[in-house]
């Protein structure tokens, strides 16, 4: 009897892990890259060495020491940020069970930037601290989930139903958001608008420190949480029957998806359509089951948003205009045609 | 193993699908339920698998009530299969098959055992569907899809079968290949079986038992020969037939409703 399950199983199994470290080493090698380019350009082998001393704990020294730590947290908050958004994409289009799902899409980016900056108004005291610009941010995203599908069932509760629902959330509370950060700005004179497009350039190593913990935690939760996913996919009484009960799987990954969407919105703003893509790219190579794509996902989004910085930054050195670029204009132009693509391809069917 | 119901209620909001439902299920048979559109078929198994609740009634499993049961315990005994499924995000057919196994893992397990794996090869194998494990499920052919979908539930392992309509989209052939399967399945576990099903034909031929509902009721019980009777026919679908006897084997011949339709 010849096995068509076990070489196939095999087969899958180490596509995963030969992929896993492609992507390891292309995220190391554009980090690499990401670290030496800016107004002054580093040497990479200088960069690398840089921080194989900075490793073990030795001094480095000179301008490379300067730069590189600079640099370090904009590189590392690009990754973090980039992997939290893919991540919250795919846990979106999962308990939506909606391809086109994602945090900005769906509107929970504007509603927790305007939880935020309603917050900085209300209560500018306490948002010194990042626990509450987090925490507020939080309730800012679940309200904007919760709308989007209310809203979307209201009109049916398509695919298609949800993304409009979404931009409708996105479009009122985008703008919402414009006017508080606008008295924001007034009341603090500092520029606050970076937000709204999102920014890694401003971000500092306190910051990064912080991120990564509050990133890490939630990967790990949702990847333990695979095997329900992986039954809900097929539906809810698929998943019931499976042992699993899907309103809480939709409330707990929910929760977690709102959460690195507001985590990222509270260090870095608004960057759209990398939960989008990421996710896509990650299923077409790994497919579907989510102990796969979780972590090709999570590199996939580290590495276009390192990429799309890097654009930012080659831009301002190229045109050398006043500041840079928000991030979050890059990562729409990449993304809104591929959305458009997937719209095309959902209503040919 | 022993499936008693008392005195089922099921209610969707304003409208009742099932009324003072009564029912005894032994194992190694065949029970197959039958009646017109919308009696209430589907639902009955639904409430057995725990997809909804009775407002009033209970399902006993070996003399321990169903609603005892945690949705963990119950995964590893039952298995109900419609032709509902969710395939908007594009799963490959091996990946929805190795689901299946999820009932007997622990939740963090990451590798599927060998045991696991050679589950789903058997299976396949006997379903015939080997050859698509590699394909998308919404690049299949209805009746494949539907072979996928009992490939599923033997893969779980389950001791209760609950088929929604299994013959519904499967041409002559497997027809009886699956419901040959399904027959084997059930003497040789000792398990339990029940079909839902609107071709006639097929259950004379495969039932131990016939249940026949009509309106959200049980009518009758009985042996294939004991149900497939013109009155009794004639007074729940309101169709006049004539049953012919071949080679031992009951055919329901449909002649005309009671009622035409007017234009
Ligand atoms: N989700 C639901 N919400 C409201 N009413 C429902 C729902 N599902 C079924 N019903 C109603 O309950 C009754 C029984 O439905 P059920 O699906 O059990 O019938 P069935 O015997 O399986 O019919 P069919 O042969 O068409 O599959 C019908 O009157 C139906 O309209
Ligand atoms: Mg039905």
């Amino acid at each position: 009897m010849i096995s068509m399950a076990i070489p196939l199983y095999e087969r899958r199994l180490k596509r995963f892990f030969y992929l896993l470290i492609l992507f390891i080493i292309l995220v190391f090698i554009v980090s690499i890259s990401s670290l030496s380019i800016g107004p002054a350009m580093l040497d990479p082998i200088k960069v690398l060495q840089a921080l194989a001393f900075k490793l073990l704990g030795r001094d480095v020294g000179g301008l490379i020491d300067v730069v590189a730590k600079l640099r370090l947290a904009r590189t590392l908050a690009s990754i973090f940020c980039g992997a939290s958004l893919a991540l919250a994409g795919l846990l979106m289009q999962t308990i939506t069970r909606n391809p086109l799902a994602d945090p900005y899409i769906f509107g929970l980016s504007s509603t927790a930037l305007t939880a935020l900056a309603l917050g900085i108004i209300l209560a500018p005291d306490l948002m010194i601290q990042r626990v509450y610009v987090v925490t507020i941010s939080f309730i800012g995203a679940m309200i904007g989930f919760t709308l989007t599908l209310l809203l979307s069932k209201l009109g049916g509760g398509s695919d298609i139903a949800m993304v409009l629902a979404g931009i409708a959330v996105a479009s009122l509370f985008g703008g919402v958001s414009h006017i508080l950060l606008y008295i924001v700005q007034s009341m603090t004179k500092v520029p606050y608008m970076y937000l709204l497009m999102g920014t890694v350039s401003t971000t500092l190593w306190g910051d990064v420190q912080l991120l990564i913990p509050l990133i890490i935690v939630p990967i790990t939760l949702s990847l333990a949480l695979f095997k329900p996913l992986n039954a809900y996919l097929y539906g809810d009484e698929f998943a019931k029957q499976l042992g699993f009960n899907p309103a809480s799987i939709r409330i707990f990954t929910a929760s977690i998806s709102a959460f690195l969407t507001a985590t990222t919105i509270a260090f870095i703003g608004v960057v759209g359509f990398i939960g989008l893509v990421a996710p896509h790219i990650a299923r077409f190579f790994v497919g579907i089951d989510h102990k796969f794509s979780i972590p090709t996902t999570i590199f996939i989004g580290a590495l276009l948003t390192l990429i799309a910085d890097i654009i930012v930054k080659a831009i301002s050195i190229f045109i050398g205009g006043l500041g840079e670029l928000p991030l979050g204009v890059v990562t729409a132009v990449i993304g809104a045609p591929f959305l458009s693509y997937l719209v095309i391809k959902r209503m040919r069917r | 193993m022993k499936i008693v119901i008392k005195g089922l209620e099921v209610w969707y909001d304003s409208i009742q699908a099932l009324r003072d439902a009564s029912l005894e299920i032994n194992e190694g048979e065949l029970t197959f339920i039958i009646g017109p559109n919308g009696a209430g078929k589907s639902t009955l198994l639904k409430t057995i698998a725990l997809i909804i609740k009775p407002k009033v009634g209970v399902i006993y499993i070996d003399g321990k009530a169903l609603s005892k049961f945690s949705l963990k315990e119950l995964s590893k005994i039952l298995a109900y299969v419609d032709y509902q499924i969710s395939k908007s995000l594009p799963s490959t057919v091996f990946e929805f098959l190795l689901t299946a196994r999820y009932p007997h893992q622990n939740m963090l397990t990451f590798s599927m055992s060998q045991e696991d794996l050679e589950i789903v090869d058997k299976i396949s194998k006997q379903l015939n569907i080997s050859h698509l494990l590699d394909r998308k499920l919404d690049q299949l052919s209805s009746g494949e899809l539907q072979r996928v979908l009992i490939a599923r539930a033997f893969i779980q392992g389950s001791k209760v079968l609950l088929l929604d309509e299994p013959s519904a989209f499967l041409d002559l052939k497997y027809k009886l290949e699956i419901l040959d399967l399904v027959k084997k399945f059930t003497k040789i576990n000792r398990s339990i079986c029940i079909i839902a099903i609107h071709d006639l034909y097929l259950a004379s031929l495969y039932a131990d038992k016939v249940v026949i509902m009509s309106n959200g009721e049980i009518v009758a019980v009985g042996r294939p020969r004991e149900i497939f009777r013109e009155d009794l026919l004639e007074k729940v679908y309101g169709v006049k037939t004539h049953i012919l006897d071949i080679n031992g084997r009951i055919a329901v011949i449909p002649l005309e409703p009671l009622n035409k339709m007017e234009l």
